[in-house]
């Protein structure tokens, strides 16, 4: 070889081992502060077990993948249930909601209702106060109510949730009015979720659109930093002793800091937790539950969410599934437990009515309901006059029975997987399932309609969530949810008493009848529950959820086992 | 014609060894030409699983057993089942025929495109080949992947589409290969005869350029095949791919990947497919390539 060239490619071959020297030593630089910062705490830790003897040390620090990044930390901004689970530790509503759907204290002490149910008298804590400093008074409530309604805010699901409010009127400083303008049951209930919380009145004055990244609230915890798509971190607010009444601890919280890492990548996610990079994870496959289940160096959180299962909604729009006897056949030929037992290996329990178990005024009655019976429903399509055709698709009148259905990607909980097995379920009746899955949701369902069977579910703490999907005026809305397109009078009429109706036992009756028409005449088929789940190493403790499946994690600490 | 070019155009053709003793030669070819047959008779069973699934496919791929899911291979299930309980031997049979169509398709069409611009830039000359071929390498400044991926996103998911998407990537390669090809052949004395008796141009090109220039491109396509394939299938994985009743091996290999600790059949068996097939279409291309090498023949 020529010398020039032997130098040259030694220089080169030094200088790719130079960078890798480079690269190595940055990594193990970067492990070794990480470490430090750890050892720290623990010693934080230690001294502050000193401090108190007798009591348990609870302390520690806790990393919680989530499956999706949030989109704001503004509480009226967000639309994404993914917030909410970090907004719970920065903010506090006025009210929170227990876990058989009864209405507590929180923010607010208590509260009166006047005679037309029109006005809500809240009395408010007097100790409280913001992240910033801000002491927490009527004015604050009155602050975030009215953000909501100016369009300025650019208010998400928040906007949904506080309707039907009026205004607010400031008694004293400790007193506060709001007034609607029409009675709603769901008002108490929707003021406990957290994108009702309140904020500070002063920082989101001052950071207006940026508030949503320098979020200031009341809650357990503050905030530290959010990286973008990597992680949000959160710190303990040593002053807080506020807590609400679905947490035993009052005070300020056990953990020193909590970190939310974003970690979309299911088995990344999973496998952060089997080698104890993060301490929990959420969001897991019906697969891997079982499988850390069975380990005992992992536990498992599995809570049914609230409001509307999973259901496959029958567009009565189109024909054949106008008729009765059609979405009578589907109903019937559609083997849910066969699909709910294959696909999430049970771990996710089969939905029977609209609305979810946890939920007020759930029907346990239509439980064990229906049936699979192939022939039943092949003989209900006879009589519709639909044949079977030469390849085995029924038909009539030269037309091919088919079934869009239309379902959206990514395929999220196996949902594409459940278009999937109805297509095999469907093809046993002679009815062609062509299933389009499409990112584009909003033009094909929404906008165009263009669909016969189409899936969704929702997260809601009140029945009243049935009025979105099943309430004739809701058909030729913008941004329809009425899937079915049900114009059903008595349903409607059902829905509006079961808005203002204040006996509980009543309104329960009430909404019995709306699921019984529902399943009765086959406008849906209800699928699965949505258990919110999460994965965590044993030494996390007492980790609770509330009402609507999100965790808290007032209580928590962390102890490991020796 | 730039330095680089024509390093690019003859690239295909300089890869020989330099000639070694002959009887180590001939030992070297025993086991690369096993390897060939081994490669052949793999791709033939994977042709014949693509034409003929039904008569190896034990059961029907759409079959749902629901009451055996994610049974480990052996027993009546060869490569096990998935998490609907159906038998992924089976599967992988009928999705044989998506993944081979798309590699291919789309080998062809980049074939034809490339090749109908390589020709009319190389034998044109001038303006029309300075323009077509700045164009093609605004296309070779993509990256070939990323491309495909734009392309599938914005066309959305079709056969057809991912057959375009796959193919546009290869174009360029081909465009620069027959062109470099024709223009050294261009500019031999036997076309410079033809000229000099009065051959139409046309005439010149079909019967004397073209024959003795498209060889190259025959190696090309057959070890793009193999790339072909890889593409497809990894758009097929990013669920870019046709969404159908029976899934090509790609959608397989993404649903399986959710199950990897759990069910390690349901990803490996889809995967091991793709691997088989794109071996042994590059092995089959390497060898076409030595016995198209002129050098080759000549020593």
């Amino acid at each position: 070889m020529h010398p020039s060239r032997l130098m040259k490619s030694w220089q080169l071959m030094s200088a790719i081992a130079l960078s890798f020297l480079v690269l190595l030593s940055g990594c193990s630089s970067g492990n070794s502060q990480r470490e430090n910062q750890h050892s720290t705490s623990g010693g934080k830790v230690k001294a502050q077990g000193s401090d108190q003897p007798g009591t348990a040390a609870k302390g520690g620090q806790l990393s919680f993948a989530l499956a999706t990044s949030p989109d704001t930390l503004d509480p009226q901004r967000t639309g994404l249930a993914v917030a909410v689970r970090v907004l719970r530790t920065l903010y506090d509503t006025l009210v929170i909601q227990g876990t058989d759907n009864d209405i507590q204290p929180s923010l607010a002490t208590g509260w009166e209702v006047s005679s037309d149910r029109k006005t809500y008298t809240f009395k408010l804590r007097q100790d409280v106060t913001f992240h910033d400093g801000t002491p927490f008074k009527a004015e604050a409530v009155k602050f975030t109510f009215d953000r909501i309604l100016d369009p300025a805010t650019k208010a998400s699901n928040s906007a949904q949730l506080i309707k039907p409010y009026a205004s607010s009127e400031i008694v004293d400083d400790y007193t506060v009015k709001i007034h609607l303008t029409t009675p709603s049951n769901a008002f108490l209930s929707n003021l406990s979720q957290a994108q009702l919380a309140i904020v500070s009145p002063a920082a989101a004055a001052k950071d207006g659109e940026q508030f949503g990244k320098n979020p200031i609230g009341s809650g357990p915890f503050k905030f530290v930093e959010w990286q973008e798509n990597a992680q949000i971190v959160v710190e303990r607010n040593p002053d807080y002793k506020w807590g609400p009444g679905n947490v035993e601890n009052k005070g300020a919280p056990y953990l020193e800091r909590l970190t939310f890492k974003i970690v979309p990548e299911e088995a990344t996610r999973l496998g952060g937790v089997q080698s104890k990079q993060v301490d929990a994870a959420e969001t897991v496959p019906p697969q891997n539950i079982l499988q850390l289940k069975s380990d005992p160096n992992f536990q498992v959180f599995s809570i049914n969410t609230g409001g509307l299962p999973y259901t496959l909604f029958i567009n009565q729009e189109n024909p054949p599934w106008n008729e009765l006897k059609a979405r009578k056949a589907l109903q019937l030929a559609i083997d849910v437990d066969a699909i709910v037992k294959t696909l999430y290996l049970g771990t996710y329990d089969r939905a029977w009515s609209p609305l979810a178990p946890t939920t007020l005024g759930y029907d346990n009655t239509l439980e064990n309901g229906v049936k699979a019976d192939v022939e039943k429903a092949n003989a209900l399509l006879d009589e519709l006059g639909w044949k079977a055709g030469p390849d085995n698709i029924r038909e009539k009148d030269g037309k091919k029975l088919t079934l869009r259905y239309v379902d959206g990607s990514p395929n999220r909980e196996k949902r594409n997987d459940i278009a999937a097995m109805v297509q095999q379920q469907l093809k046993k009746i002679g009815v062609l399932t062509e299933v389009t899955i499409t990112k584009d949701v909003r033009s094909i369902v929404h906008e165009q309609s263009n669909y016969d069977i189409h899936g969704n579910s929702q997260v809601n703490s009140d029945p009243e969530a049935l009025r979105n999907f099943y309430h004739s005026e809701i058909k030729n809305m913008a941004g329809r949810h009425n899937y079915p397109a049900l114009n059903s009078p008595e349903v409607d009429e059902w829905i509006n008493q079961g808005t203002v109706e204040t006996d509980k036992a009543k309104r329960e009756e009430i909404y019995k009848k709306v699921q019984h028409y529902i399943i009765d005449n086959a406008v849906i088929i209800p699928i699965y529950v949505f258990p919110y789940t999460v994965a965590a190493l044993n030494s996390v403790q007492d980790l609770k959820f509330d009402a609507l499946g999100y965790p808290l994690f007032n209580d928590v600490y962390i102890q490991n086992k020796p | 014609m730039s330095a680089k070019e024509s390093v690019l155009a003859k690239a295909v053709w300089q890869e020989t060894k330099p000639a070694s003793p002959a009887v180590r030669n001939s030992r070297k070819r025993s086991v690369s030409d096993f390897l060939v047959y081994a490669a052949g008779a793999v791709l033939l069973f994977i042709v014949a699983c693509a034409l003929v699934p039904g008569w190896i496919a034990p059961y029907t791929p759409t079959e749902m057993l629901t009451d055996r899911i994610m049974q480990p291979p052996g027993g009546s299930h060869l490569f096990g089942t998935d998490y609907f309980g159906r038998d992924i031997f089976s599967v992988v049979v009928y999705g044989s025929r998506d993944s081979l169509l798309i590699g291919i398709a789309s080998v062809a069409a980049g074939l034809l495109a490339g090749g109908a611009i390589g020709a009319l830039a190389g034998y044109a000359g001038g303006i029309i080949d300075m323009v077509l071929m700045r164009l093609l390498e605004i296309l070779m400044t993509i990256p070939g992947i990323l491309l495909a991926l734009a392309i599938a996103a914005a066309l959305g998911p079709s056969l057809a589409n991912i057959v375009i998407a796959v193919s546009l990537s290869a174009v360029p390669g081909y465009a620069r290969v027959l062109r470099g090809q024709i223009m050294s052949i261009k500019g031999r004395p036997f076309i410079m005869a033809a000229h000099s008796i009065g051959t139409p141009g046309l005439s010149i090109f079909l019967r004397h350029v073209l024959p003795n220039s498209w060889a190259p491109l025959l190696v090309m396509g057959t070890i793009g095949l193999g790339t072909s394939i890889l593409m497809g299938s990894g758009l097929s994985f990013l669920g870019l791919g046709v969404i159908k009743e029976v899934p090509d091996w790609g959608t397989l290999l993404s649903q399986g990947r959710g199950y990897l600790t759990v069910a390690w059949w349901m990803a490996t068996f889809p995967g091991m497919a793709i691997t088989l097939l794109v071996l042994s279409v590059n092995l089959i291309g390497d060898k076409l390539r030595d016995r198209l090498d002129p050098k080759h023949t000549r020593g």
